[in-house]
């Protein structure tokens, strides 16, 4: 999961994106509104939250502009405007969920989860896979109840697949997905954490679809 | 009639006037109608004592004769009012009229006068005399013809007179007054339909002065109009600025909440203490503030169904997690009488609060109520029993006690109300939730 993170205070910028990494959430993060609009333009974010107050472009019309180009992701707003019409306006521009400051870390976490979780129409917090559960709000897997032990990539690669259960994801796909922008990438990469995870979690569980990427099957495909 | 207005002093400026004009005109016409009623008189005496002189004749030997009679009957009856005397050297004339009286003369200038006897006459009568000394042939002095007539009708003609004048004149002021009265009630509609004007702003029935005024006051409606265009301004101005400093002062403290919250220890957990009690303390101030300086705007007037509809759709999306539905009922065109903005506030934290505890479903009710909106906020969450309905507006009205995250949100709605006159309530809602009742001033309806 890959979150883009538009903040112009630098002090609160480094609390959000630590917080949001320890929570297993690859970031990318800047305090623009011209360079947000272009990263959210142009990279596939699984959620972003946006501030409203930004240099170069304010953040209503950063976000209006996604929406009106046809970009869907979630879109959490942070801002110190807490009025319902501030609000109404938030909403009204296309944001999904809407944050005062200040706030508790806790709840931006469980926001942001709330919002991935709509937009991959899950209802829970625990997603479920053949005996496979993750805890997104802990960030915990077990399998068949015995807890396991994930390093973050590992952890993010295997949400990601949670998150999309049933659908072919490409290499690319896992890439954009898992990896900030800086990242150095490099697709083989992905390719050993998944052996990892077989290693750990099963060898049956992800399964490798020649020439197009991996998946895990819906549980009524599970062979 | 009030006597300190603008109507009394025009009409008793007036009155005093036209008055004065009135008796001085009344005065002259009064004694200009009795000379001439006296000069043609007198006239008449004087005709008559050319007819004396020509009856008569006066010789030296006998004295004066009678030569014919003078035609006017009334000089042969006895105190008839009107009568002739001749006096001479040697002997004396009388008319048959005045039987065995004489005329008394005053002592005057010799020559012809006319005047008015202050002696009564032979009958007690009051008499106008015509008195001529006329010089005669053979006489060494001269000859006085006297003609006298009872003046009474005369004087009657001039009372008769007199009254029709007073009458008449009487009716000219009442006619005057009545006129004035008329034309200032006609002159001064204008300053009574602005004040009508000025009332409906004032309940809400428009926002400025809209009408056509006559020239003297066009300028004082635009000035008012101004005057309540500069108002909402400063309004207007207050609110981005306290909106701003809000916004300065909340991302920093974000930033310490959040380092307090990564940190450990009695420091860290006195910071976040005080960071929420000005997290607090900035909400509850910046609500006050915005509400109080809108409260009195003039002219405010907000739909009701406009703002519940805004409300319903991003309280949806924030809440769209849970499912929740937002039913809205019978919103009609029911206004609130005052800003928008506070109105949102108090139906948006009422309507989140709501949705938090809803299971499904969330209402939202409006309707009249003599001069007020009644808006009910219902879920079908689980409710609060009476005391705990009692302890949650009493909680949210004393700041300092409240604990984190719950009672701020109900405080600044009853804060709100509260400046406008309204209230804020608490009870059951039909299907077991929460049911909270904000009763505000109504908008009387816009006058086509």
């Amino acid at each position: 999961m890959r979150v883009l993170l538009v903040e112009d205070e630098p002090d609160l910028r480094r609390q959000l994106a630590e917080t949001v990494a320890a929570a297993g959430y690859a970031v990318d993060q800047t305090g623009d509104g011209e360079e947000g609009h272009f990263l959210g333009d142009t990279e596939p974010y699984d959620a972003v939250i946006l501030d409203l107050g930004l240099p170069g472009m304010d953040g209503l019309s950063v976000l209006e502009r996604w929406r009106k180009d046809g970009r869907a992701m979630p879109v959490l707003v942070l801002t110190a405007r807490d009025r319902w019409r501030d609000k109404v306006a938030g909403i009204d521009a296309g944001a999904d969920d809407y944050l005062a400051k200040p706030f508790v870390m806790e709840e931006l976490l469980a926001r942001l989860r709330a919002l991935i979780r709509r937009s991959t129409g899950h209802a829970s917090n625990d997603l479920e896979y053949a005996g496979l559960r993750i805890d997104t709000r802990a960030a915990s897997v077990t399998v068949d109840g015995n807890p396991i032990k994930l390093t973050a990539l590992e952890y993010r690669l295997l949400a990601y697949l949670m998150h999309h259960q049933g659908r072919i994801l490409s290499r690319t796909e896992l890439i954009e997905h898992l990896y900030d922008q800086d990242f150095d990438r490099d697709s083989n990469t992905i390719e050993v954490f998944v052996g990892r995870l077989r290693k750990k979690l099963g060898r049956d569980l992800i399964q490798t679809e020649r020439g197009l990427g991996y998946r895990l099957a819906a549980p009524g495909d599970a062979t | 009639m009030q006597l300190n207005s603008l109507a009394f002093r025009l009409v008793a400026g007036a009155a005093l006037w036209s008055m004065a004009i009135l008796i001085a005109g009344g005065v002259l016409l009064s004694s200009l109608f009795r000379d001439a009623v006296e000069t043609a008189f007198d006239d008449r005496l004087l005709a008559l004592l050319e007819s004396l002189l020509a009856a008569t004749e006066v010789d030296p030997e006998t004295g004066i004769e009678l030569t014919r009679p003078l035609g006017d009957p009334r000089f042969e009856q006895t105190y008839s009012g009107f009568y002739w005397q001749i006096d001479g050297p040697a002997a004396s004339l009388r008319s048959r009229s005045l039987f065995d009286q004489a005329l008394v003369l005053p002592r005057r200038e010799s020559g012809i006068s006319a005047f008015t006897s202050s002696d009564p006459g032979p009958n007690g009568e009051t008499l106008r005399i015509v008195t001529r000394d006329i010089a005669r042939p053979g006489f060494e002095r001269r000859f006085n013809y006297t003609v006298a007539a009872n003046i009474q009708a005369v004087e009657a003609q001039i009372t008769r007179f007199n009254g029709t004048l007073v009458w008449s004149l009487g009716v000219l002021v009442i006619g005057l007054l009545a006129a004035m009265l008329v034309q200032i009630r006609f002159g001064l509609q204008p300053l009574r339909r602005l004040r009508g004007d000025l009332v409906d702003i004032r309940h809400g029935k428009a926002d400025r002065l809209v009408g056509r005024y006559p020239a003297e006051i066009a300028p004082l409606a635009a000035e008012l109009n101004a005057l309540i265009a500069h108002s909402a301004a400063v309004v207007e101005r207050a609110r981005t600025q306290a909106g701003n400093l809000a916004h300065a002062l909340k991302t920093p403290l974000s930033v310490m909440a959040n380092e307090t919250t990564a940190a450990q220890g009695p420091l860290a957990d006195a910071v976040a203490r005080q960071v929420t009690a000005m997290r607090k303390q900035i909400d509850h101030h910046l609500a006050r503030a915005q509400a109080a300086a809108s409260a009195n705007v003039l002219g405010a007037r907000t739909p009701a169904a406009e703002v519940i509809e805004d409300l319903r759709r991003t309280l949806e999306r924030i809440h769209a997690a849970r499912n929740i539905t937002i039913e809205t009922v019978r919103p009609g065109d029911a206004a609130f009488r005052g800003d928008r903005q506070d109105l949102e506030e108090m139906v948006g934290n009422l309507a989140d609060n709501a949705c938090k505890w809803a299971r499904t479903k969330v209402r939202i009710i409006v309707s009249r109520r003599h001069d007020q909106i009644e808006i009910l906020v219902e879920d079908d969450g689980p409710g609060l029993a009476e005391d705990q309905r009692v302890q949650m507006l009493q909680r949210g009205a004393r700041l300092d006690e409240s604990v984190p995250g719950s009672g701020l949100g109900l405080a600044i709605v009853q804060d709100i109300a509260a400046l406008y006159g309204g209230d804020l309530a608490l009870g059951a809602a039909p299907s077991g939730g929460l049911q909270a009742r904000l009763r505000l001033p109504l908008a009387p309806p816009i006058a086509n």
